[in-house]
C-alpha cells in the first residue's frame, strides 16, 4: 500500500512500526540514548515534512534507516572530530565517545562489552552489523540502504564479524 | 576442502542459495572443525543481538518523541495545509484570473461606457433641474423587436448585471449619489412643505408637485426642521407637516 510520509495517519502507522528499529539503529552507532532519540526526531521530522510517496511500507523504512544511519554516523565523526580536539587540549585519552552513563549499570557485563566492541568497528564493519542485526536487513536489503552492492555487504559482514571476534576475544568475554 | 569464514557466514546469515546451502550442510554434518568455527559464529551473533536496545528502553522514548513531534509538526502543518488549501495558487491561474478581470472591465466599458448618445439619461450637474432634462425611465414591453441596449431602461440594465453578481454603483460627482432603490419604491416621503408644494423623501431630495427635483442633500433634524446637507435650516418646524 502506497505510504505518503505527509498524511498523518500514514506518518503515524510508520512511526509505531519502524520507530523501534531506528532507535536500534541509531542508538548501536552512537552507544548514547539520548542521542539516539534525537536522532530518531529528527528522521521521522524530516519524513514528515518531506511530504514523500513511497511504494510500499518496506520503502518507507528503508529510506528512514538510510536517514538513521546517516545522522548517526555523522554524529559519530563529529564526536570524534570534538574527542580528538578535546584529549589534545586536555591531555586526557581516558574519554570514551560511546559511553551511556546508564549502560554500564543496567547492561549485564557481556553485552557492555558487546556494545563497546560493536562501536568501535570501523563505520563500514559497524553499519552492515547493526543493519543486520538490530533493524533486522538482508543482504539485499543492506546493499539497498547502503547503495552498495550484496557481493560487498557479504565480505563486509564477514570482516565485520571476524574483527568483533577478535575484539571480544582480547577483552575475555565470556560469549555463551 | 573445508569452508571459509565468508561462506560460513553467508550461511549463517541465510543467504546461501542452493546448491551451495546444501554443501554446506552436508560439510558441516562431517566436519568438526568446520562445525566448531560455524558454532562460534552463531554464538558471536547471538550475543551482538542479546546486546541490542531492549523494547522497554525504547518505549518511553517512542512515546516522547511521538508527543513532541504531534505538539510541534502535526498540528503546524494542518493549519498550514488550511491556508494551502485556500491561498495557494500558481502563477498561471493568478494571471488568468487577472486576464478575465480585464476582459470583464473593458467588455462592460465597450458596452456601457462607449454609448455617447445620450440615450440613458443622467441628470447633469449645474444644469436646472426641471422636467424638461428628466427624460422618463422608458418602459421595454413593446420594444420586444429591438434588442439593442438602448431597448433597456437604466433600471432593468443594473438589476440585470445586479442578478449577474454585479455590484454597479451610480454616482454623480458632487451630488448625492442617484437613489436607484427609490425604484423599489423603498424611499417614502418623509414630509411636506405645504406652501411651498414641495414634498421631501428619505433619500434627501426635495421634489415639487410636478416631481421635478428642486433640492438634493435635504433631510429633517431632531427638531423636524429642513435642512440641507451643509446644516442650513430651510424650511422650520412650523412650515413643515410630517407624514407618517
Amino acid at each position: 500500500m502506497e505510504i505518503k510520509s505527509g498524511d498523518e495517519l500514514a506518518f503515524r502507522r510508520v512511526y509505531q512500526e519502524v520507530f523501534p528499529t531506528l532507535m536500534r539503529v541509531a542508538y548501536h552507532v552512537t552507544y548514547n540514548k539520548d542521542v539516539a532519540e534525537d536522532i530518531c526526531q529528527d528522521a521521522f521530522i524530516r519524513f514528515y515534512d518531506k511530504d514523500m510517496v513511497f511504494p510500499t511500507m518496506e520503502d518507507a523504512k528503508f529510506w528512514l534507516i538510510r536517514v538513521t544511519k546517516n545522522l548517526a554516523i555523522n554524529h559519530v565523526k563529529r564526536k570524534m572530530r570534538e574527542t580528538a580536539s578535546l584529549e589534545k587540549v586536555m591531555k586526557n585519552p581516558q574519554i570514551n565517545p560511546f559511553k551511556d552513563g546508564q549502560t554500564e549499570f543496567i547492561l549485564q557485563e557481556s553485552s557492555a562489552a558487546v556494545r563497546k566492541a560493536v562501536g568501535d568497528l570501523p563505520e563500514i564493519y559497524r553499519t552492515v552489523i547493526v543493519l543486520r542485526e538490530y533493524a533486522g536487513l538482508n543482504y539485499g536489503e543492506i546493499a539497498k540502504v547502503l547503495k552498495i552492492s550484496e557481493s560487498n555487504v557479504k565480505v563486509r559482514m564477514h570482516r565485520a564479524r571476524k574483527e568483533l571476534g577478535a575484539m571480544l576475544d582480547r577483552e575475555e568475554v565470556n560469549v555463551p | 576442502m573445508c569452508l571459509d569464514d565468508q561462506i560460513l557466514n553467508t550461511y549463517l546469515d541465510g543467504e546461501l542459495a542452493e546448491p551451495w546451502k546444501s554443501q554446506v550442510e552436508e560439510h558441516l554434518s562431517y566436519c568438526p572443525s568446520c562445525r566448531a568455527r560455524y558454532q562460534k559464529l552463531v554464538q558471536l551473533r547471538d550475543a551482538v543481538r542479546d546486546a541490542a536496545l531492549t523494547d522497554e528502553e525504547i518505549a518511553p522514548r517512542q512515546e516522547r518523541v511521538l508527543s513532541m513531534i504531534e505538539k510541534n509538526h502535526l498540528s503546524k502543518k494542518s493549519s498550514q495545509s488550511f491556508w494551502r488549501r485556500h491561498f495557494r495558487v500558481s502563477a498561471p491561474q493568478v494571471i488568468g484570473v487577472a486576464a478575465a478581470f480585464v476582459v470583464v472591465f473593458i467588455g462592460s466599458w465597450a458596452v456601457f461606457g462607449g454609448n455617447k448618445d445620450n440615450t440613458i439619461p443622467l441628470p447633469e450637474l449645474n444644469t436646472t433641474i426641471d422636467l424638461k432634462n428628466i427624460t422618463p425611465v422608458r418602459s421595454t414591453d413593446n420594444a420586444s423587436t429591438s434588442k439593442s441596449l438602448e431597448s433597456y431602461s437604466l433600471d432593468e440594465i443594473l438589476k440585470n448585471l445586479d442578478a449577474r453578481g454585479y455590484d454597479v454603483d451610480i454616482r454623480l460627482k458632487s451630488i448625492q449619489p442617484l437613489a436607484l432603490d427609490r425604484l423599489d419604491s423603498e424611499v417614502k416621503d418623509v414630509a411636506r412643505i405645504p406652501e411651498e408644494g414641495i414634498t421631501i423623501s428619505s433619500d434627501g431630495m426635495a421634489r415639487d408637485d410636478s416631481g421635478a427635483i428642486v433640492a438634493t442633500g435635504v433631510s429633517l433634524d431632531a427638531s423636524n426642521q429642513v435642512v440641507a446637507s451643509d446644516g442650513t435650516v430651510l424650511f422650520s418646524a412650523e412650515q413643515v407637516s410630517l407624514i407618517e
